[in-house]
C-alpha cells in the first residue's frame, strides 16, 4: 500500500502460500537497466530466471466462477478530507496495516507524519465512498465499514491503552451481522468509544502541528470544532474498472452499482449460464457471507459438472508397508542446509556428524535442499539401502513440510508416523543469525531431542471409514430446499424432514424479495421440482426422535404420527429455521389494525383491497430486536418494512407512510430501496431505545406518539395501519442440538464451526448448517447458504471413504475409572462409554471424531488415555534428552 | 561462552504459538536462543508432570504457550 | 502455580502465554521476557535430579 519500503525481491505477505519470493519488475535494477543480477549469483538453488515472461494458456472448463473481489474506494478526490495532502488522514485499509503485527510499524500505532507520534485522539469517518451521490456515484452501502471501524477502534485501544480517545462519525450504525450488535454495545459501554451521528464536512490542518481540526454539526444542530491527531476514512468497496471490462467481455450483466447481477433465487448465477459469482463482486459483503457464496458457487458449478466428477484424477500406486515390529530403532538423520538459509548460520556438517554419534542413529548426512525432488528420491533410496526404520529431518518447519517428508517415507515403504521433524530454520537459523555458535548448539539439542522421540515412535494406522452416500436435511424451508436440490443435482440421495404439513417454512408468508421477485410463485415451482425429483424424499409432519452414530454413519429415527422409521445417512444439514416474534408491546393483538410485518405480507399476497383505502400507515422497527435481552439485529426488517411501505405507496400514492426506526440498515444495494422510499415521500423518524414510540388506542383511533429527531418535539401520528417489524427468533431446538452434539449460542442460534471461515458447518464432523437457524437473513442469503451447506457436505460425501488421522487418543480400558471427565471435556464428542462387552461402562474414543488435541489425555485422572504420536513417553524422552546424557 | 545461558523448555501449541514462532522466523526477527521447543498438538495436552520433569532434568525455566 | 511455589520453584521460572499464529511480534516479545526473567533467577538447582541425590 506504499506505507513502507519493500525490496525488489519480496514475499507478498507473511502468510502467503506458497511462501516463495518474487521479483518486483517495477523496481528490479536488472529488469529495468540490465545491471545487478546479484540474486541470480547468490541463489544456490538456481531458481532465478530473468527471462520469464507472461504466458497465455488455454484451458477447457465446464464452469467458470468469478471471484475478483473489490477495490477499496480511493478518497483522494474528496478535497474536503484532504487525504492526498495530510499524512495523518489515512484510509481504513491503511489503518488496518498500521494495526497489524506484520505491518509497517510492527503493530505499533503511530502517525504517518514525520513525528511518528502515538495518537491520543483518533476519529473514523463512515460512508466515505458509500451512500453518497453528491461527491461520488456510489449510492450503495458497502455493508462492512461500520463493523470494521468499530473493530479498528477497539483494537487501537487495545494497542495504545484505554486513554486513547476514539470517535466514530456515522449516519446509521449498521451492525447487522451475527454477534455484531453485541460487539457494538460493548464498544460503547465497555471500551468507551464515542459514536457521533454526523457527517463531518471539513478537515483542516492545525498550523505548526500535524494535528487535524474537524467541523461538524451535532444532532442538536450545534456546530462543533474539534482537534484530532489522526483521521481514518472508512472507505467503501467498489468494483474496479478492469473487472467491469472483464464482465463486458464475458457478457455478464451488472447492477446499477457495478456489481454482478444475480436473482434472489439463484444468488450465485450470473446472467450467463455456466458462469457463477461469489464474494464482493456479487455485492459488497463481509467475510462470512463471501465464504458462504464461495461454497455456494462451488456447488452450483459442481451441479453442472457432476457427471464429469473424478474423470481426470489419477491415483498413485501404493507401496506395501514394511513391518518393523520388534526391530531395534535404526534411525536416519538428514540435516538440511536449505542453501545458505540454515548453513549460513548453523554448522550443518557439524550437526550431522554429531547426529551420527547419537544412540540408534545408523546414518546421518546433510543435504543442500532436502525438499527438492531429487533429494527426496535419494532419501527414499537411503532408507531402503540402509534398512532404516525411523527418520529425522532437521530442516524448516513441520507445519509446511511434514506431509512432504512423510510421503518420502511412504515411498520407501515405511509407515509415515515413524518420522520426526526438527525445526532448525524458522525457529533457529533465521532468528539467531548473529549467534552462530549458540544456534549450532541449539540445533544439536533439537536434533538430539527429535532422535530420542523418534526412537519411540510406532507405526500408526489410519482407520478407514465408508461414508454413507445419503444426506438428511432437517427443515424444509427455502434453505433446506436449496440444499436438497443441490445435493440431488450432484447425484446424492437426499431426505428432507419437515415438521409441518408443507414445505416452504417462513417463505410461505413472504410477499416479494428486495429485488421485487414474487416469492409464492417461485415457491410453488420449487415445490413441484422437489416433488418430481426422484432423488429427494420428503417426510412431512415428521420429527427426529433419536440420532446415533457419527460422521459417515448416522442412524436417525424419524417419527410421523406414531409411525417410526430409521434412516441411515452419512451427513446431516440442520436447516431448522426461525420464527417471527409475537410482539408484547405497542398493543399488539388488541386491534386488528396493529399487525406484524408478516401479517402485512399476507394481506399483500391476498391482494387485500382495504390497503388501497388507508390514509396513513406507520411502521415501527426493531420490535424485540436490539433490546437488552435480545442483543442482535434481525437483519431483514429494515429492508422488509421499506419494501412494504413502497408497496403501500404504489397502491395509494396519497397515503401518509411513516417508518419509525433506530438505524436504517438497508445494507448493500438494498440502499436503493431506502432512497426510493424517501423519493416516494415515506417519512422516516428516528427514535432511541430510551425514548420508544407510544401507541394509544382511543375508541376508533390509533395514535402513535414519538419525538421527532429533526424538530426535537413530540408529535402524534394517526395510524390506520400499524406494522410492527417483529424480531426473528430462533427455534432454540435443544433436543436437536443434543442429537447431533452441536452448540447453541445465548440467543438460541446454532454456533457454526468458525464465525468467518466455517459459517455453513459445525465443528462436529458431518453436520452442516444453513438458513435462519444460523442467523436471520433474507431469502437470497438463505438459498446461498443452503447451497453452501450442500457444497460442504459433498466435500465429505464425494470422498466415499475417509481416513482418520493416526495421531489420535485411545483408552486403555482396564485403567479407566469411568469418571466421564473425558466425555464432558472433549470439544468433538469423541469419547463415550462402552455399552457392552467386558469393559462396559469404560470410556472408548472414536478415532474418526478425535482431532488429537490431547485434552482428554491431560484430564484423565487414571492415566488411561494415550495420545498416539504425542505419547507421554515420547514427550518425556524429549525432555530427558534436553541436556546431553552424562 | 562468557555468560551463563539458561535453558528453557518451551511447550508450544502446534496451531498457535508454534505458528507464531515459524512466522517470527519468516519475518527474520531475532530473539534469544535459550528456548528448546517441544511441539504439542494443543496446550490441552500439557501436563504438570512435563513441567516438573523438565525442571528435574535441569531446565532453568518452563514456558507453555497456546 | 501456588503449588509450584510451595515446592520451592520460583514463580518466574514457569510462564504461560497465549499467542495466535499471526502474532510473531508478540512471540518474540514473550521469548525475550521469559528469557530475561529466568536468567535473572540464575541456574535452577532446587529441583534438579543430581542435587536431589546429594540432599
Amino acid at each position: 500500500m506504499g506505507l513502507a519500503k519493500r525490496k525488489s525481491a519480496y514475499v507478498e505477505y507473511a502468510q502467503a502460500v506458497p511462501l516463495k519470493y518474487a521479483i518486483d519488475p517495477d523496481s528490479c535494477i536488472y529488469l529495468k537497466k540490465g545491471k545487478c543480477g546479484a540474486c541470480k549469483k547468490f541463489c544456490e538453488a538456481d531458481a532465478i530466471d530473468f527471462d520469464q515472461k507472461e504466458e497465455k494458456h488455454t484451458l477447457q472448463v465446464g464452469s467458470v466462477i468469478l471471484a475478483p473481489g473489490f477495490k477499496p474506494f480511493d478518497p483522494s478526490r474528496f478535497d474536503n478530507y484532504q487525504y492526498a495532502n495530510l499524512p495523518n488522514v489515512v484510509t481504513s485499509m491503511e489503518f488496518e496495516r498500521i494495526l497489524s503485527a506484520s505491518g509497517p510499524t510492527m503493530g505499533h500505532v503511530s502517525r504517518r507524519s514525520k513525528d511518528k507520534a502515538e495518537p491520543k485522539k483518533i476519529a473514523w469517518f463512515q460512508c466515505v465512498g458509500s451512500r453518497d451521490l453528491n461527491k461520488c456515484d456510489n449510492f450503495y452501502c458497502s455493508s462492512v465499514c461500520c463493523m470494521y471501524a468499530i473493530k479498528e477502534a477497539v483494537i487501537a485501544k487495545e494497542h495504545i491503552g484505554e486513554d486513547l480517545d476514539c470517535s466514530v462519525f456515522y449516519m446509521d450504525m449498521r451492525t447487522h451481522g451475527k454477534e455484531f450488535e453485541r460487539f457494538y454495545e460493548n464498544a460503547k459501554t465497555k471500551h468507551g468509544i464515542n459514536f457521533i451521528r454526523s457527517r463531518v464536512h471539513t478537515v483542516n490542518p492545525v498550523p505548526e502541528t500535524d494535528d487535524l481540526e474537524i467541523r461538524y454539526v451535532t444532532e442538536n444542530g450545534e456546530i462543533v470544532s474539534e482537534i484530532y491527531n489522526m483521521i481514518v476514512l472508512s472507505v467503501g468497496l467498489e468494483t474496479s474498472p478492469e473487472i467491469v471490462s472483464l464482465a463486458q467481455k464475458l457478457d455478464v450483466d451488472l447492477t446499477e452499482g457495478n456489481f454482478c447481477k444475480t436473482s434472489s433465487f439463484d444468488p450465485v448465477l450470473t446472467s450467463k449460464e455456466g458462469i457463477y459469482v461469489c464474494g464482493a463482486f456479487q455485492g459488497p459483503k463481509d467475510i462470512p457471507q463471501a465464504v458462504v457464496d464461495a461454497s455456494a458457487a462451488a456447488a452450483a458449478a459442481g451441479e453442472k459438472l457432476a457427471a464429469a466428477r473424478n474423470s481426470l484424477t489419477k491415483t498413485p500406486e501404493k507401496l506395501v508397508e514394511k513391518n518393523i515390529f520388534g526391530e531395534r530403532p535404526r534411525i536416519g538423520v538428514f540435516v538440511c542446509k536449505c542453501g545458505i538459509n540454515i548453513a549460513g548460520v548453523v554448522d550443518v556438517p557439524g550437526v550431522a556428524e554429531y547426529a551420527a554419534s547419537l544412540p540408534y542413529v545408523d546414518f546421518a548426512t546433510d543435504n543442500l535442499y532436502s525438499c527438492s525432488q531429487d533429494t527426496q528420491e535419494v532419501i527414499s533410496q537411503i532408507i531402503k539401502e540402509k534398512n532404516l526404520n525411523r527418520v529425522v529431518v532437521a530442516a524448516c518447519t513441520p507445519k509446511t513440510h511434514e506431509p512432504l517428508f512423510q510421503e518420502t517415507l511412504i515411498n520407501a515403504g515405511l509407515n509415515k508416523y515413524l518420522f520426526e521433524m526438527c525445526n532448525i530454520r524458522n525457529q533457529n537459523s533465521w532468528v539467531h543469525k548473529n549467534n552462530p555458535d549458540l544456534a549450532t548448539e541449539k540445533a544439536k539439542d533439537l536434533v538430539r531431542m527429535a532422535v530420542s522421540k523418534v526412537a519411540l515412535m510406532e507405526p500408526l494406522k489410519e482407520a478407514e471409514l465408508e461414508v454413507n452416500q445419503t444426506a438428511l436435511i432437517v427443515g424444509g424451508g427455502v434453505a433446506g430446499m436449496a440444499a436438497a436440490q443441490s445435493l440431488s443435482a450432484q447425484g446424492y440421495e437426499t431426505h428432507i424432514v419437515e415438521q409441518n404439513s408443507q414445505l416452504g417454512g417462513q417463505a410461505l408468508s413472504l410477499f416479494k424479495t428486495a429485488k421485487g421477485e414474487d416469492i409464492q410463485e417461485r415457491l410453488s415451482t420449487l415445490n413441484s421440482e422437489i416433488n418430481s425429483d426422484d432423488k429427494i424424499t420428503v417426510h412431512l409432519n415428521t420429527k427426529l426422535t433419536e440420532v446415533e452414530g457419527f460422521v459417515g454413519n448416522f442412524k436417525t429415527k424419524l417419527s410421523s404420527n406414531g409411525d417410526d422409521q430409521v434412516l441411515e445417512h452419512g451427513v446431516a444439514i440442520l436447516a431448522t429455521g426461525a420464527a417471527a416474534l409475537e410482539p408484547k408491546e405497542y398493543h399488539y393483538g388488541k386491534d386488528s389494525r396493529i399487525i406484524t410485518s408478516l401479517e402485512l405480507d399476507k394481506k399483500l399476497i391476498e391482494g387485500d383491497p382495504t390497503l388501497k383505502s388507508l390514509n396513513s400507515a406507520v411502521f415501527i422497527q426493531c420490535v424485540g430486536s436490539r433490546e437488552p435481552d435480545r442483543q442482535y439485529c434481525s437483519r431483514v426488517c429494515c429492508t422488509h418494512s421499506i419494501d412494504n411501505a413502497l408497496e403501500l405507496k404504489k397502491r395509494n400514492p396519497e397515503m401518509s407512510v411513516y417508518i419509525l426506526y433506530r438505524d436504517i440498515r438497508t445494507y448493500g444495494e438494498r440502499e436503493i430501496l431506502y432512497r426510493k422510499a424517501r423519493e416516494a415521500g415515506v417519512i422516516f423518524i428516528r427514535y432511541t431505545l430510551e425514548n420508544k414510540p407510544e401507541v394509544l388506542i382511543d375508541g376508533n383511533n390509533i395514535t402513535v406518539k414519538i419525538t421527532d429527531h429533526v424538530l426535537g418535539r413530540p408529535i402524534e401520528i394517526g395510524a390506520d395501519l400499524l406494522s410492527l417489524a417483529s424480531a426473528v427468533i430462533p427455534n432454540k431446538d435443544e433436543a436437536l442440538a443434543q442429537f447431533f452434539k452441536v452448540p447453541l449460542n445465548d440467543d438460541g442460534f446454532f454456533v457454526e464451526k468458525h464465525a468467518k471461515l466455517g459459517p455453513s458447518e459445525f465443528a462436529t464432523d458431518g453436520v452442516f448448517l444453513c438458513g435462519l437457524a444460523h442467523y436471520p437473513k433474507p431469502i437470497d442469503e438463505s438459498i446461498a447458504q443452503g447451497k453452501a451447506a450442500a457444497s460442504r457436505a459433498i466435500t465429505l460425501l464425494s470422498r466415499q471413504i475417509i481416513f482418520t488421522s493416526g495421531t489420535v487418543a485411545a483408552t486403555t480400558q482396564a485403567d479407566c475409572s469411568s469418571c466421564g471427565v473425558c466425555i464432558s471435556i472433549c470439544p468433538y464428542n469423541a469419547p463415550s462409554f462402552l455399552e457392552e462387552g467386558p469393559f462396559a461402562g469404560k470410556a472408548q474414543i472414536n478415532s474418526v471424531l478425535c482431532k488429537g488435541c490431547g485434552l482428554c489425555v491431560a484430564s484423565c485422572r487414571s492415566g488411561a488415555i494415550r495420545l498416539k504420536g504425542f505419547d507421554n513417553d515420547q514427550i518425556f524422552s524429549q525432555i530427558f534428552s534436553m541436556n546431553e546424557a552424562v | 561462552m562468557s555468560e551463563w545461558e539458561p535453558k528453557i523448555v518451551s511447550f508450544l501449541c502446534n496451531w498457535c504459538s508454534y505458528g507464531a514462532a515459524d512466522l517470527a522466523g519468516v519475518s527474520r526477527m531475532e530473539y534469544p536462543s535459550n528456548i528448546r521447543v517441544i511441539r504439542i498438538p494443543c496446550t490441552g495436552r500439557m501436563s504438570p508432570k512435563f513441567a516438573l520433569a523438565a525442571l528435574r532434568e535441569g531446565a532453568d525455566g518452563v514456558w507453555v504457550s497456546g | 502455580m501456588n503449588l509450584m511455589e510451595h515446592m520451592g520453584i520460583e514463580s518466574d521460572r514457569i510462564h504461560f502465554s497465549w499467542i495466535s499464529s499471526a502474532e510473531s511480534t508478540k512471540f518474540v516479545k514473550v521469548v525475550k521476557e521469559v528469557t530475561e526473567k529466568v536468567k535473572a533467577l540464575g541456574p535452577q538447582q532446587h529441583f534438579k535430579k543430581n542435587d536431589a541425590k546429594v540432599a
